[in-house]
């Protein structure tokens, strides 16, 4: 039984890092341009498909694929941005609503239509460790790992160099960017570049052992608000606190109750979350 | 020579027009003064010229371009810096990074570690608190960072916005001290100021705006004379 629950455990917790690094990604464009990016969950499942295609067709290693998915979402996300977001940036809030959403529906159309809606998987597997009582399967260490991998090289790259600090100074204060010669309009681009980025990677570990469709992003995405608002929406660290926090009561409830009820309790909390800590467990006051 | 020049510019906000052709000539190497009474559209006039608000009708040119439809980035890039209204730090970052993004074009990348040298000689107290988040500096400390950030820039013109607003009587004077010291340097300035007695006692030339153009001109000895100014603007009753 105990031994169980910590396995359990563990794996919520590994796959919450996951959660965490997707999450991560919303947050940084809602931070740097208070754009609420609909289209996150469409992207996370290309991250799948595109790792499935490199690895079924290419021959590619899956995380060798992953490297090829996070420059393709990189690329993708300047589309994105420079297509649907950038001419409403400036419109009220729910312009760039609708403008993501379109972009969600766009892509989930051409994607059943390439792909339909039957479930596709990545025949991989790397064996299962066993520490003790605790049994997992490698593939998610090997995601959470990632995810820390991803997560860190991008704190790395927002404190350490030149782009990354004109990231937070657009963020901060986009007009005095400008007047600094910040060019605002690429850096935007480029955020928006690196939240897709980050969809698209954290949709490609996921596939390294779960099934997956074109909808599969869709519960991702919703995790993401609901880590976004645990961890402080905005805050890049908050957000990977956030993650764990839910893989991990993911990992838990199942031991206690029917499996149907873990939404129920992650939507519960966010509500508890927006109710008494608008700005986030982690957030200020 | 000027080395800035603004022709007949007409700006405001939506429908409410504020600027009805305003012009300046900025001569090279020289301090001139923006005088004004309050929401007569001096910072809009700076916005405007530093590209930030459109403006309706008019140009302006800095050297020999053309800089009317270019974006404020590429102006600043181009040596045009404006250190605005009210400071708009980086108040996330630590002081030592607005500096940095002070310097982020090509052309102030340069010379950083020269330039970073000469803005903590102007001001010591930055280099104390080079690694503080630049919001929780004081107020006076912060102007510091808005002043030594315009001059990592590496400006050809540097324009001040209401440089001493808030500030001790004594750290207007420090501050209003480096323009001085900034002048011998050769560098080209344009300042708005509240206290516009300092201001003009520093200064070459100014400029008065009043409802939209640009009402008188001149030296700025001459101005300090005139009565007219010394009853709107220099707080002195009239005779
Ligand atoms: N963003 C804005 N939208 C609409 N009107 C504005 C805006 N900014 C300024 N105004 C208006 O434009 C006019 C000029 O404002 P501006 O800030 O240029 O004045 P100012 O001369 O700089 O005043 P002060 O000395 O108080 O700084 C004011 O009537 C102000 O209310
Ligand atoms: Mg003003």
């Amino acid at each position: 039984m105990l031994g169980q629950l910590l396995s359990s455990l563990t794996d919520g917790l590994l796959l919450g890092f996951v959660y965490g690094l997707a999450a991560v990604g919303l947050s940084l464009i809602w931070g740097v341009m208070t754009v609420i990016n609909l289209a996150h969950g469409p992207v996370i499942a290309l991250g799948m498909f595109g790792t499935y295609l490199l690895f079924l067709k290419g021959g590619c290693n899956p995380y060798l694929a992953l490297l090829a998915v996070a420059g393709m979402g990189l690329v993708f996300g300047f589309l994105i941005y420079g297509v649907a977001v950038h001419r409403v940036l400036n419109a009220p809030h729910l312009s760039t609503l609708l403008a993501t959403f379109a972009v969600n529906m766009i892509l989930i159309g051409v994607g059943t239509a390439v792909f339909t809606t039957s479930p596709h998987n990545i025949d991989f597997s790397l064996g299962s460790l066993e520490v003790g009582p605790i049994t997992v399967p490698a593939t998610r260490l090997v995601a959470a790992l990632g995810a820390i991998l991803f997560t860190a090289a991008l704190y790395l790259f927002l404190y350490f160099t030149r782009p990354g600090k004109a990231i937070r100074a657009v963020a901060n204060n986009r007009k005095a960017a400008e007047l600094m010669g910040i060019p605002s309009a690429w850096i935007l681009a480029l955020s928006f570049g690196l939240g897709t980025m980050l969809a698209a990677v954290a949709g490609g570990l996921i596939s390294t052992f779960f099934p997956f469709t074109i909808l599969s992003g869709g519960p991702y995405e919703l995790k993401s608000f609901v880590i976004c608002v645990l961890g402080g929406l905005g805050n890049p660290l908050g957000a990977l606190i956030g993650g764990l926090l839910l893989g991990g009561l993911e990992g838990l409830i199942p031991t206690f109750m029917p499996v149907s009820w873990v939404p129920v309790v992650e939507f519960g909390l966010f509500i508890l979350v927006l109710l008494f800590k608008p700005s986030g467990l982690l957030g200020a006051k | 020579m000027a080395l800035m020049e603004v022709k007949s510019l007409a700006s405001g906000y939506g429908e409410v027009q504020i600027l009805w052709g305003v012009d300046l000539n900025l001569e090279k190497g020289k301090l001139t003064t923006l005088v004004g009474s309050n929401g007569v559209g001096k910072t809009t006039l700076l916005s405007t010229v530093m590209g930030l608000l459109k403006p309706r009708q008019g140009t302006v040119t800095f050297g020999d371009r053309d800089v009317t439809n270019m974006s404020p980035h590429a102006r600043a890039k181009a040596g045009m810096v404006l250190v605005p209204e009210g400071r708009q730090l980086f108040t996330t970052m630590t002081v030592y990074e607005n500096l940095e993004m002070g310097a982020f074009s090509s052309r102030a990348r340069a010379n950083f570690k020269q330039n970073l040298e000469k803005v903590y000689d102007l001001f010591p107290r930055l280099q104390e608190r080079a690694h503080q988040k630049a919001g929780t500096l004081s107020g006076g400390e912060q102007q510091m960072v808005a002043v030594g950030r315009g001059l990592m820039a590496e400006p050809e013109i540097l324009m001040l916005d209401e440089l001493s607003l808030g500030l001790s009587p004594l750290l207007s004077l420090t501050l209003f001290e480096t323009l001085v010291r900034l002048k011998g340097t050769g560098l080209t300035m344009l300042l708005v100021e509240q206290n516009v007695n300092m201001a003009l006692a520093v200064s070459d030339y100014a400029y008065v705006l009043a409802q939209g153009k640009i009402w008188l001109e001149g030296e700025a000895r001459q101005l300090m004379k005139n009565d007219e100014i010394r009853q709107a603007y220099l707080g002195v009753v009239g005779h």
